[in-house]
C-alpha cells in the first residue's frame, strides 16, 4: 500500500486553479519529487499534504489514514497528520536552542523527558550536529540551520517527510554536499519523502521519481532518467535544458521492446529514432535530441545505418569549463550542442552531427 | 485554521463539532465587546447630545445641543486649539527631526545616553509637568522669574505660562519625544547606499541631504506630524492648566467647563460638542490616510544597517550642548521645581526657615492619595494587561487569518484614535448611566478600567502587528506540523517571540493610564480617583506643595518602569 495517495487533489484561488486534479502514489521509503518551474503548484500541493492549505477537491491518504476529503468535508488538522518538514527557510526557531527546536516535536507531545532527550541526541547526530545542541538557534549558519531542520523533521519519526526547496538558500557547493548527505541518509532511513524543487539537476540527483508539474497540472511521472530521456510532452522536454526539435515524418514503425522504432524524414535527414507509442506512416512527429546525445564529426564523415545525420557549419561557442556548448547551423537550422571542452570543434569549422537512434525520442506531433 | 478541539476526541467522522461553531461564536464575541467599548460610548454621545436632560432622567428629544454650537466662545475655543496645534506641531517637528539628526547621524559624544534623557518626556505625565511649570513660570511668584529679578536686579517678568506661548511650549514637551520616537529608527535604519549611490551620481552632500534622505524620511514625517497635531487637538492638561485661568478656551476644556464649571451641568451641550469633535477628528483622520495613502516605508526596513554617521568636528559639542538643554528644559528644570517646593512651607518662598516635611507627612496621612496610589496602580497593571490581551487578540485575527469577521474588528479597534479621552469619558458616561443598576459600572472602577482599554486597544494593535508582522509565518507552520496544536502554537511560538514587543506594548499602555486624565476627571466618584485626578483637584484648592510630593511620587514610579523597559525589555529585544 502506499505511503502517500492524492486523488484529484486540486486548490483553487477564484478562477484560478493553482493545483489542478493531481493524482499521486509515493510508495514507502520512496523519494519522490514534485518538480516545476515557479508557480505551477508544487509547493501548494506539498502544503495541502502537510495540511498547511485546504484542498478544495479531492482526496489524500496517508498512511493509510483519509486526512483530507475534500467531498465529505473531512480535513484532519496538521498537528494530526504525523509529519515531519522542512521549510524553504528552515523556519528555526529563534528563541529556542538547537536542543529545544529539535526537541519540539516531541515536547509538544509530552513524551517523558528522557525518551525526549536520547531522542534528539539520536537524531543530532544523524545530522553531525550533536555538537551544538545547546547553541542558541540564531548562532548558526546557513547550513546548520538546514541540519537542524532536518534532525528536527526527523526526530519524530514521521509517517512522511516534506521538504519545500530546502536547498534552495545554500551556496551552489553547499548545496551539491548537503543533497548527497541528505540522499545517503534518507536511503539508510528508509523514509518516505516528498520533496519539492524547481532545480532540475537537484531533482534527477536525489529522487526515486520525479513529478513534473506545470501550471497546476502533473505533465509526467517517472524516474529521473526516464522523464529526462523520454519525456511524455514536448513541455517536460523543454523543462529540462535547452533541447534540439525537429519535426518529421514517420516512413516506418516497428515495435521493439516497450518501445517503438521509427524511421523518420525530417530537416534534411533520414534514419530511426524511438517513441513511445506506435505510429502510422505519413504521421508528423516531433523529435527530440538532447544536445549532449549529438555527436560531433569531421565534414562529410560517413554514418552509421539508421543514425540521423546533418553537416553545418559551427557558428557560434561559449567556453563552460568542463564543457563547450556550440552551436551549428545545418541547412539554416539551429542545433545546440554541447560537448567536452578540449574535444570540440572551433568556430567556422565544418562538421557532421549524428545523431543515434537510441538518442532521439519522437513525440506524438 | 480551526480552533481548540482535538480532531481525535472529535471524532474524524464528525468534523462539524465545536471547532466549527466555537470560532464564529468567539468572534462575535470580541465583536460585541469591542462594540461596547467604541461603538457604544459614540452611539451615547448621540443620544445624549439629543436628549435634553442628563444620563438617567425623563426629559425630551431635541436638536438645542447642536443649535447652541454656533456660539462665538465655541468658535474661538475651535480657532484656538486649531492654532495652537499647528503651532506646537511644526515648532516639535523641526526640534524632532534636529534631535533625531543629532542621535541617529551624527558622532555627537555619549548619543546612547542622550537619546534616553530626549525620550523620558514622553513618559513623564503632562499633569506633573504642567504642575512643576506653573511653579517655574508663574509671572508673580514662578521661580524662574525669582531668579531672572534676583539676578538682574529688575522688577521684570521673564516668563509667564499663563499664555498661548505656555501652552504651546507645555504640549511641546511630550510631543517632541514623541515625534522624535517616530522618526528616530528611520533615520536610522536607512540603507546607507541609497545616500552613497547620490554621492556616486555627483550630487552633494546637501543636495543628497534634500533629495535623497529627506525625500526618504518624507512619509514617516508627514505622518508623524499630523498624528502629533490629532493629539494636540485632543489635548487638555496644557490648556485647563495654563488656558483655562487667563481664559484661552480650547475644545476639551470647553466640554469639561460646561460639564463642572456651571451651576446646572449642561450636558447636552457637552455632549453635542463632544459629538461635533467626534466628526472633527473623523475628517481629520480621513486626510491623513488619503495623504498617506501609497506613501511606502519599505526604504526604511528594519534590517540593522550601519548608517552614514557625519563627523561634525568641534560642532559635536554644540549638538551635544542641544541635547542637554533640551533635558534640563523639559526634565530637570521642572523635576528641580517639584523637589523644591516639596520642601518648602509655601512654594515661592524660598527662605531657610520656611524649610519642612510637613508635605510629605500630610502626604503620607492623606487617605485620599493613598487610595488613589492603589486605585491607579491598580487599574495601571489590570488595564495595561487586559488591553495587551485584547490587543493581541485582535492584531492575530487582523494579521494572520482570514477569518470572517476581522475586517469589522479591525474597525471597531481603530475608532478609539478619533475619540479624545474627554469625548470618551462623556460618552461613557452617558453610557454607564443609563445602563440598569444589575449592571453596576457608574461610579466603580470598572468605569476606568474600560474606558481606559478602550483608549488603549488601538496603540496595543498597532504594537502587537508590528511584531507579529516580524515573525515569519513558517515559524507558526513549522510547529503545526510537528505536531503542536493551534493554541500551543500560539504560546510555544508566536507569544513566546513576540513577548518582548507585549512587554513594551504593556509599559506604553501603563504609562498611558497613569497619564490619562481627560476621561478619567470625568468617569471618577470619590472612592475611584486616581492620581492624576488628586493632583488637579488638590492644585485648584490650593496645595501647589503637596501635588509637588504626589508628581514625585508618580515621577518616581514612571523612572523605575522606564529603567526595567530599558534594562530588560531592550536587551531581551536586541538578542533576538
Amino acid at each position: 500500500m502506499p505511503s502517500v495517495t492524492l486523488q484529484g487533489v486540486g486548490r483553487h484561488f477564484g478562477a484560478l486553479k493553482a493545483v489542478d486534479s493531481v493524482d499521486l502514489a509515493v510508495e514507502h521509503g520512496e523519494f519522490l519529487t514534485l518538480l516545476g518551474p515557479s508557480g505551477c503548484g508544487k509547493t501548494t500541493t506539498l502544503r495541502m499534504v502537510a495540511g498547511l492549505e485546504r484542498n478544495d477537491t479531492g482526496t489524500i491518504v496517508i498512511g493509510g489514514r483519509t486526512v483530507s476529503d475534500a467531498a465529505a468535508e473531512l480535513f484532519v488538522q496538521p498537528d494530526q497528520r504525523k509529519l515531519g518538514m522542512v521549510f524553504q527557510s528552515y523556519a528555526i526557531w529563534p528563541h529556542m536552542t538547537v536542543f529545544d527546536n529539535v526537541a519540539y516535536p516531541l515536547s509538544v507531545r509530552r513524551l517523558p523527558k528522557a525518551e525526549i532527550r536520547t531522542r534528539v541526541m539520536t537524531a543530532l547526530r544523524l545530522v553531525e550536529m550533536e555538537a551544538y545542541a545547546e547553541r542558541p538557534a540564531p548562532a548558526l549558519s546557513g547550513g546548520q540551520q538546514q541540519r537542524v531542520a532536518i534532525a528536527r523533521a526527523l526526530v519524530f519519526e514521521p509517517e512522511v517527510l516534506l521538504l519545500d526547496e530546502p536547498l534552495s538558500n545554500l551556496d551552489a557547493r553547499l548545496r551539491s554536499q548537503m543533497g548527497d548527505e541528505f540522499r545517503a541518509l534518507q536511503r539508510r532511513l528508509k523514509i518516505t519523502t516528498l520533496y519539492v524543487t524547481h532545480d532540475q539537476e537537484e531533482a534527477m540527483a536525489l529522487s526515486d521519481r520525479v513529478v513534473v508539474m506545470d501550471k497546476g497540472r502533473a505533465l509526467q511521472v517517472g524516474a529521473p532518467e526516464t522523464v529526462y530521456r523520454r519525456p511524455a510532452s514536448r513541455a517536460v522536454a523543454a523543462f529540462f535544458g535547452a533541447p534540439n526539435f525537429i519535426d518529421a515524418t514517420v516512413r516506418e514503425c516497428r515495435p521493439e521492446g516497450d518501445s517503438h522504432v521509427l524511421t523518420i524524414e525530417g530537416a534534411g535527414a533520414q534514419g530511426e529514432c524511438r517513441t513511445a507509442q506506435a505510429q502510422r506512416p505519413g504521421d508528423t512527429v516531433l523529435v527530440m535530441i538532447r544536445a549532449e546525445d549529438v555527436a560531433l564529426g569531421r565534414s562529410n564523415e560517413p554514418a552509421r545505418p539508421g543514425q540521423l545525420v546533418w553537416r553545418g557549419r559551427v557558428t557560434d561557442g561559449v567556453f563552460r569549463g568542463s564543457r563547450r556548448s556550440l552551436a551549428v547551423d545545418a541547412l539554416g537550422r539551429r542545433f545546440n550542442v554541447e560537448c567536452p571542452a578540449t574535444r570540440a570543434a572551433a568556430v567556422g569549422d565544418d562538421v557532421t552531427l549524428k545523431v543515434d537512434a537510441e538518442n532521439a525520442w519522437a513525440l506524438s506531433g | 485554521m480551526t480552533v481548540a478541539v482535538p480532531l481525535e476526541q472529535q471524532g474524524a467522522a464528525f468534523p462539524r463539532g465545536l471547532a466549527r461553531y466555537g470560532r464564529p461564536a468567539g468572534i462575535a464575541l470580541l465583536i460585541l465587546a469591542l462594540g461596547f467599548l467604541t461603538l457604544y460610548p459614540m452611539a451615547m454621545l448621540l443620544y445624549g447630545s439629543l436628549h435634553s436632560t442628563p444620563p438617567g432622567m425623563a426629559g425630551e428629544f431635541n436638536l438645542d445641543g447642536y443649535a447652541n454650537l454656533a456660539t462665538e466662545e465655541n468658535f474661538q475655543a475651535l480657532i484656538n486649539t486649531t492654532i495652537l496645534s499647528v503651532v506646537k506641531t511644526v515648532l516639535s517637528l523641526a526640534l524632532a527631526i534636529l534631535l533625531a539628526w543629532i542621535v541617529a547621524r551624527t558622532d555627537t559624544p555619549g548619543r546612547g545616553v542622550l537619546e534616553v534623557l530626549i525620550t523620558l518626556p514622553f513618559f513623564i505625565p503632562p499633569i506633573l509637568t504642567a504642575t512643576a511649570w506653573a511653579m517655574l513660570g508663574n509671572a508673580q511668584v514662578g521661580t524662574i522669574n525669582l531668579a531672572w529679578r534676583w539676578l538682574t536686579g529688575s522688577e521684570g517678568t521673564l516668563v509667564d505660562v499663563y499664555s498661548y506661548g505656555g501652552i504651546v511650549w507645555h504640549m511641546m514637551q511630550y510631543s517632541t519625544p514623541f515625534i522624535f520616537l517616530f522618526i528616530v529608527d528611520a533615520f536610522r535604519a536607512m540603507d546607507p547606499s541609497l545616500e552613497e549611490s547620490s554621492r556616486m551620481s555627483g550630487a552633494t552632500r546637501w543636495q543628497t541631504f534634500w533629495r535623497i534622505t529627506f525625500g526618504l524620511m518624507l512619509p514617516v514625517t508627514t505622518s508623524a506630524f499630523l498624528l502629533s497635531f490629532i493629539r494636540g487637538m485632543e489635548s487638555f492638561e496644557s490648556a485647563v492648566f495654563f488656558g483655562t485661568p487667563v481664559g484661552i478656551k480650547v475644545l476639551t476644556t470647553q466640554i469639561y467647563d460646561l460639564i463642572t464649571q456651571r451651576a446646572q451641568p449642561d450636558y447636552q451641550g457637552a455632549t453635542a460638542l463632544g459629538f461635533a469633535t467626534l466628526a472633527l477628528m473623523f475628517l481629520l483622520l480621513v486626510v491623513q490616510s488619503r495623504v498617506l495613502r501609497g506613501r511606502s516605508f519599505t526604504t526604511v526596513t528594519g534590517k540593522a544597517y550601519s548608517p552614514n554617521v557625519t563627523r561634525l568636528g568641534w560642532m559635536r559639542w554644540v549638538t551635544f550642548a542641544i541635547c542637554v538643554a533640551f533635558f534640563v528644559l523639559t526634565v530637570a528644570l521642572p523635576v528641580g521645581q517639584l523637589i523644591l517646593s516639596s520642601f518648602f512651607q509655601f512654594f515661592g518662598f524660598y527662605q531657610l526657615d520656611m524649610l519642612t516635611l510637613d508635605h510629605y507627612r500630610s502626604v503620607w496621612e492623606n487617605r485620599q492619595f493613598w487610595g488613589a496610589f492603589g486605585n491607579t496602580l491598580l487599574l495601571g497593571f489590570l488595564g495595561a494587561t487586559a488591553t495587551m490581551v485584547l490587543g493581541g487578540i485582535i492584531a492575530y485575527i487582523t494579521t494572520r487569518t482570514t477569518w470572517r469577521g476581522r475586517r469589522l474588528i479591525d474597525i471597531l479597534a481603530w475608532l478609539p484614535w478619533m475619540m479624545p479621552g474627554m469625548v470618551l469619558g462623556i460618552g461613557f458616561l452617558w453610557g454607564f448611566a443609563i445602563l440598569p443598576h444589575a449592571v453596576p459600572i457608574y461610579g466603580t472602577l470598572w468605569a476606568l478600567l474600560l474606558a481606559y482599554v478602550a483608549l488603549g486597544t488601538p496603540v496595543a494593535v498597532r504594537v502587537t502587528s508590528g511584531a507579529y508582522a516580524q515573525i515569519a509565518k513558517d515559524l507558526e507552520e513549522c510547529s503545526r506540523v510537528h505536531g503542536a496544536g493551534w493554541w500551543q502554537t500560539l504560546g510555544r511560538i508566536l507569544v513566546a517571540l513576540a513577548w518582548p514587543a507585549f512587554a513594551v506594548g504593556w509599559v506604553l499602555i501603563f504609562f498611558g493610564i497613569m497619564r490619562e486624565l481627560s476621561a478619567s476627571i470625568l468617569l471618577y466618584v470619590p472612592d475611584t480617583e486616581v492620581l492624576s485626578v488628586v493632583m488637579l483637584k488638590m492644585w485648584n484648592g490650593g496645595k501647589p506643595e503637596a501635588v509637588s510630593v504626589i508628581g514625585l511620587v508618580m515621577l518616581v514610579m514612571v523612572l523605575i518602569f522606564r529603567w526595567v523597559q530599558l534594562r530588560f525589555i531592550k536587551r531581551r529585544i536586541s538578542t533576538l
